[in-house]
């Protein structure tokens, strides 16, 4: 007991830095809009197949099948929407808050998630940006701890320049910089 | 492995010799040949469970053509034995003062270069059939992903000794350079780096007996490890186990038939012959146990953990104590009526991904200990830890109660509900007796579950109680957590509780459940923990 020397033991609950009321910086003001739309995109896509597969004169299907599937294609564009209406409702509460050393990501309208991610943890990082995220302008920015993929930290829909801006921050950090 | 001795004594100024001269590319002894045969053996009969069902069908005209298979496997075998030379042939290796390279692979070459100081993991395994000549195998276990690991097939025992001693002490001295520059490292640490060159005796902390590997077979199940060994050879053990009792005047469908004997008698046939399944499982899990850990000594050298165990092949695993993620104590029922523990020494999973098999894995266990000496072992780990007293004064903090209502409520109930109703509308009532007495036999797992669950804290370590009918026990550092979650959905907001997750990089813990305050308590201050000791994971 004479080596514990850690100060932190002694500073009551109250002075440390609390997740509960952190400072929480939404995402892109396009990233909810853009899922919102591409969530649209996809049922339609679904339904219009579906459609195109009912009314085609080419080949024929089977007679229960055809019968089958515009309750199918109905169902899809009910299941769709409400799933397009409820991302979009999340997507807006998502959020992500930078302290001096550490990262968060809250997130989850029913399930609600606070991922709280210490810097000096930091193993590497990327910017991940698919063909859609670099049209809007967006990114992705990965963190990645040597917890294993399954807990790899994830900030989606930032604007680039703030995501280079945070991977420029963990970078240069004291503490990555220290432990490699 | 009687050399170990001897090249632990050694000091590193002997050990850099030999290396240093051989400071060009090298081939392997030709006993490798052995060793990449079995390998591609192993590769293929892992394979052929896929061609089993080909096999089988034709089975019978395959075996009537002897002209056809012999060949067969002739040509197989030789392909077989000129694979394995070529292999051979082709494999170099070249140790450099600091530095390994590897060059093999026959369609497709590989070239690794592995610096020593970023090897985190030195294994020393020994096949059955190496041992008449005295070769290993030395494996190489970088952080990176399981592909960039290095393997030195076969060489001399000793010589994997010194080079073991060597990597390590390589590795210690640049640890022992950063934590200088760091300012933080503990006076010890700094001072080992420093006088690595100085002998070190080896401490035996723990030997396992057979007597003890028995009673380990007995309480865990190895039977899957052995049962995935024997998984080829399924069909025709089915068949001859058939066969054989037939021969000795037992029909099976008459025995169990309800036309000739009465319920009671069938039963206890029934029964009768699933304790002969569970005696003939049991036994095989005692020899699997007997297998991958016989003659387990667990030692530890300057502040090394040492594991060496194996009847065919012997594995030797080290990590160091700074390695050392979190202490796993574990006891299933039956060891909780035995008075015996399994404890685990978890280091970073990122080494071990596909080695699950447990003599090879790189996570410690001490199977099958008695609760004292698991004591002596643990604070052995972690001389300041309170989980004795924790234990003793049972001072957890419990989780909601509601983690049983919820379970119960939720879960369980409606499956419930649903299947007796359904069973009772078509008049099975004896199944949805035994439904309803399933039900409330869940239904109190489920209190036992929660019963178990707690969760504590002291200035440096986090102890979390788990288990159903046994408890386990996992103690970390705090400052070896990766990364925290917080979890909470409206029901549990309504009622302040939370889930905590808290992520290592030997794997993540969860706590589902308990008071928001100290769920919000316990991650502030790990964060804090983390931050501030500035302490390194590794």
């Amino acid at each position: 007991m004479l080596e514990s020397n850690f100060t932190n033991a002694t500073v009551p609950i109250e002075q440390l830095p609390a997740i509960l009321n952190l400072n929480k910086q939404s995402l892109s003001e396009k990233y909810a809009p853009l899922n919102r739309l591409l969530n649209l995109g996809l049922t339609l896509l679904i339904c219009v197949i579906a459609m195109a597969l009912y009314f085609q004169p080419f080949f024929d299907l089977p007679k229960n099948f055809l019968n089958f599937l515009p309750f199918v294609i109905f169902a899809v564009a009910i299941l769709g929407f409400l799933i397009t209406w409820f991302t979009y409702a999340r997507d807006q509460v998502k959020s992500y808050t930078l302290r001096e050393l550490d990262l968060h990501y809250t997130s989850g309208l029913f399930f609600r998630k606070v991922v709280s991610q210490p810097i000096t943890r930091i193993q590497h990082i990327e910017l991940k940006r698919g063909p859609i995220e670099r049209k809007a302008g967006l990114a992705t920015l990965q963190v990645f701890s040597a917890g294993g993929e399954m807990h790899t930290f994830e900030i989606p829909g930032l604007p680039v320049d703030t995501a280079q801006q945070l991977r420029q921050f963990i970078l240069q950090h004291k503490d990555v910089v220290k432990h490699g | 492995m009687d050399n170990q001795t001897s090249s632990s004594t050694l000091d590193s100024g002997d050990l850099a010799a030999p290396l240093k001269i051989k400071d060009d590319w090298q081939v392997l002894s030709p006993v490798a040949i052995l060793y990449f045969a079995v390998s591609v053996f192993k590769h293929l009969f892992s394979n052929i469970i896929y061609l089993i069902p080909a096999i089988a069908v034709s089975y019978k005209s395959v075996l009537e053509h002897p002209f056809i298979w012999l060949p067969a496997i002739l040509a197989a075998f030789t392909l077989l034995t000129l694979f394995a030379f070529v292999s051979f042939k082709v494999y170099r290796y070249r140790l450099t003062e600091d530095n390994i390279e590897i060059r093999s692979g026959i369609f497709s070459k590989k070239h690794l270069n592995l610096p020593f100081s970023r090897v985190q993991n030195v294994k020393i395994e020994q096949p059955i059939y190496y041992r008449f000549t005295g070769h290993a195998c030395l494996q190489l276990d970088t952080a990176g992903s399981a592909k960039n690991e290095a393997k030195l097939v076969a060489i001399k025992l000793d010589f994997a000794q010194q080079l073991k001693a060597r990597i390590q002490n390589q590795v210690q001295k640049d640890e022992g350079d950063t934590n200088l520059e760091n300012l933080s490292a503990d006076p010890a640490a700094s001072i080992s780096g420093s006088e690595s060159n100085k002998a070190h005796q080896e401490i035996v902390l723990n030997q396992r007996n057979l007597s003890d590997l028995v009673i380990h077979g007995i309480t865990s199940n190895r039977i899957w490890i052995f049962l995935g060994g024997l998984a080829p050879f399924y069909n025709n053990i089915f068949d001859s186990i058939g066969e054989w009792i037939t021969s000795l005047g037992i029909d099976l469908t008459e025995l169990f038939s309800l036309q000739t004997h009465s319920l009671l008698e069938v039963g206890l046939y029934a029964l009768s012959l699933a304790m002969l399944v569970m005696l003939v499982m049991v036994s095989f899990s005692v020899i699997g146990a007997i297998i991958s850990f016989y003659g387990y000594t667990l030692s530890k050298l300057d502040d090394k953990y040492i594991r060496r165990s194996g009847l065919f092949t012997k594995h030797e695993v080290s990590m160091g104590l700074s390695r050392l993620q979190m202490v796993v104590q574990k006891q299933d029922w039956l060891d909780v009526l035995l008075k015996r523990i399994n404890l685990k020494f978890e280091q970073s999973n990122s080494f071990s991904k596909n080695l699950s098999a447990s003599a090879s894995s790189s996570k410690i266990i001490v199977p099958s200990i008695k609760p004292h000496e698991c004591q002596a072992l643990i604070d052995d780990a972690y001389p300041d830890n309170s989980l004795n007293a924790l234990v003793g004064n049972d001072a957890f903090a419990p989780i909601s109660k509601r983690f049983i209502f919820r379970n119960i409520v939720y879960v369980l109930m409606p499956l419930w509900l649903i299947i007796t109703s359904s069973t009772l509308m078509n008049g099975k009532f004896m199944i949805s007796a035994l439904l309803s007495v399933l039900f409330v036999g869940l239904c109190g797992l489920v209190v036992l579950r929660w019963k178990r669950w707690g969760i504590a804290r002291d200035q440096n370590f986090v102890y979390l109680r788990k288990g159903l009918i046994g408890v386990d026990y996992y103690c970390f550092p705090t400052y070896k957590l990766q990364q925290t979650q917080f979890k909470q959905n409206l029901l549990m907001r309504r009622r302040q509780l939370a889930t905590v997750k808290f992520v290592l990089a030997s794997g993540s813990l969860t706590v589902p459940m308990i008071h928001e305050k100290l769920a919000y308590e316990f991650i502030d201050k790990g964060l804090y923990q983390v931050e501030s000791s500035q302490k390194s994971w590794m």
